[in-house]
């Protein structure tokens, strides 16, 4: 459905992606990972048609929509980082506005608002100002605008931003019932336990304006995403011969790489402290997951230790 | 190009109005109070020009439709401040809308604004103070409909060169000042000093006083000077707008 090759992109001295590769499949979530300032929202603004890519090409359902954005914005429906509603206008009036825009007409477009309205837990609100929305109400309608009609491509940009837990579990469940049905989802966001919650079947790790990782989140954590056992101490961690790999965290822990399961390096660490066993607080094993790939990618490449 | 997509961002331009009618009130209402002030001025200078039976509404109301006509390209501004501050605005251009459709749907309810002004005006202002107009009713609204045209191409100029909506609404501010003072609108043109009648004439809306006053008084002045000037400035406006318009520019806008 999408397929990005090499795409760069700068804002004057300042490198916002550079060489991107990414394909997205109709049925797919892509999760778009990344600290701040990674390029995430360039990406997806590039993929929306607002920005050009300075170099590179994209291509979605198969026509290359590089240079020609309005060919893009058939196909896709974007819901912006900020929530983006029309404060003077009711719901219904806005899901009316932008299944209009979209090509929606009559009876067709009555039926999708009711639709969508339901689905987002909308129909109650219909009549309501968008001014007189609560954030998780005006969150799901910016959301429910972007599917009225339809679009194969969905692309989403931090959809759960500064919402409360309901409102954001159901947010989850309709994006992925969305791709359930076929649409192909591209959903970028810092929340590491969304990606998992939506079983997202392409996680991209942006850092730096690259992809520094990219896969499925099985082969993401057996590949990157170590185990380890974190030794907290009273205060400054003792001199101690720890395996390679050791890392402080924090002022007072030592993040140490666990080669077999972290329950047994653990054991083995405790027998090996000797009198520094007395300044031991807390003991913590950290099963391998999406947060430890994560922290494993960017703070090498953040630090400058590995290429984007 | 889809007349529909127009339409709808038309209509929910003109829905924003209708909800916050107020300032647009004001902009109707505002004409009415100052004319009567202003009329014996005019009259007297109409008179001074040896138009004897002139009431002073032949140029009051123009003058009143030049100086609250400006107030429209802060309007036209507002529409995509608007947008930027509720952050529509990427939503819109991520929509199928192309450009040109929501720069036109844009235009749409100032335009219409700009007609219900000429119409109440000219319309009710013309029966409250007596206003005749010897020459082409035609003329007249051809007049309007260029000065119009300036004014809406105006405010997408302003939109391209100012960040802020602050900034803009203070260059229409002090722009409708100046811009009225120069044209005679406010003062009538004999009583301007020598150096501000100078001037004038590189004002466009000295060329709008103008058209008005040939299509009211008539006496065979034509008002396809003043037309074509008119235009010329709103061409020059075009071709400053879509220098300066970046849709991907961040705007400061507000609630």
């Amino acid at each position: 459905m999408l397929r990005i090759r090499n795409v760069h992109k700068n804002y004057g001295d300042v490198r916002a992606l550079s060489g991107v590769d990414l394909e997205v499949d109709s049925g797919n979530i892509v999760a778009l990972l990344g600290p701040n300032g990674a390029g995430k929202t360039t990406l997806v603004s590039i993929v929306a048609g607002l920005r050009k890519p300075d170099q590179g090409q994209l291509w979605i359902d198969g026509t290359e929509t590089t240079d020609r954005p309005q060919l893009a914005q058939r196909q896709i429906g974007f819901a912006p980082q900020e929530v983006g509603i029309y404060p003077t206008m009711s719901v219904r009036d806005n899901l009316r506005f932008f299944g209009e825009l979209n090509g929606l007409r009559r009876q067709r477009l009555r039926t999708r608002i009711a639709e969508v309205a339901e689905a987002f837990s909308l129909t109650d609100l219909l009549d309501r100002k968008g001014r007189n929305l609560s954030g998780g109400e005006a969150r799901r309608l910016h959301t429910a605008m972007i599917v009225l009609h339809s679009p194969p491509l969905l692309l989403l940009d931090e959809p759960t931003a500064g919402v409360d837990v309901q409102t954001r579990n159901q947010l989850l469940h309709l994006i992925r019932s969305l791709a359930e049905e076929g649409s192909a989802v591209v959903y970028s966001t810092h929340y590491l336990h969304e990606v998992e919650e939506l079983e997202a079947s392409t996680v991209a790790i942006l850092v730096s304006g690259g992809i520094a990782a990219s896969g499925s989140i099985p082969h993401l954590i057996g590949a990157l995403g170590g185990a380890s056992v974190d030794l907290r101490f009273s205060g400054a961690p003792p001199e101690l011969d720890l395996p390679e790999g050791t890392i402080p965290v924090g002022a007072d822990t030592l993040r140490v790489p666990a080669e077999d399961s972290p329950a047994i390096t653990a054991a083995s660490l405790l027998q090996s402290l000797d009198g520094a066993g007395s300044q031991l607080r807390e003991v913590k094993l950290r099963q391998p997951s999406l947060e430890s790939v994560f922290l494993a990618v960017t703070s090498d490449l953040i630090s400058g230790d590995g290429a984007p | 190009m889809s007349s529909r997509r127009i339409a709808a961002i038309a209509k929910r331009d003109l829905k924003a109005l209708r909800t916050d009618f107020f300032p647009v009130m004001l902009l109707i209402v505002m004409p009415f109070v100052l004319m009567p002030f202003l009329q014996p001025a005019f009259k007297l200078a109409l008179t001074v020009e040896g138009l004897h039976e002139a009431t002073g509404a032949e140029q009051v109301i123009p003058g009143m439709a030049v100086t609250f006509g400006f107030f429209l390209v802060g309007n036209v501004s507002l529409g995509f401040y608007r947008e930027h501050g509720w952050n529509t605005w990427e939503r819109l251009r991520a929509s199928r809308a192309e450009t040109s459709e929501i720069l036109i749907g844009k235009m749409v309810a100032p335009l219409l604004q700009a007609v219900a002004q000429f119409v109440l005006l000219f319309g009710l202002g013309g029966f409250l103070m007596g206003l005749h107009v010897k020459g082409s009713l035609l003329a007249l609204c051809a007049v309007a409909a260029a000065f119009a045209l300036f004014l809406v191409t105006t405010g997408l100029a302003v939109t391209a060169l100012c960040r802020s909506f602050i900034q803009a609404n203070a260059v229409v501010n002090i722009g409708t000042l100046l811009l009225a003072g120069f044209a005679g609108a406010l003062v009538p043109y004999t009583l301007l000093p020598g150096w501000a009648q100078d001037i004038s004439p590189v004002v466009p809306s000295y060329w709008a006083m103008q058209g008005y006053k040939h299509a009211i008084i008539g006496e065979g002045a034509s008002v396809i000077e003043p037309i074509l000037f008119l235009l010329g400035f709103a061409l020059l406006s075009a071709v400053i707008a879509s220098w300066r318009f970046r849709l991907d520019d961040t705007k400061v806008g507000f609630q």
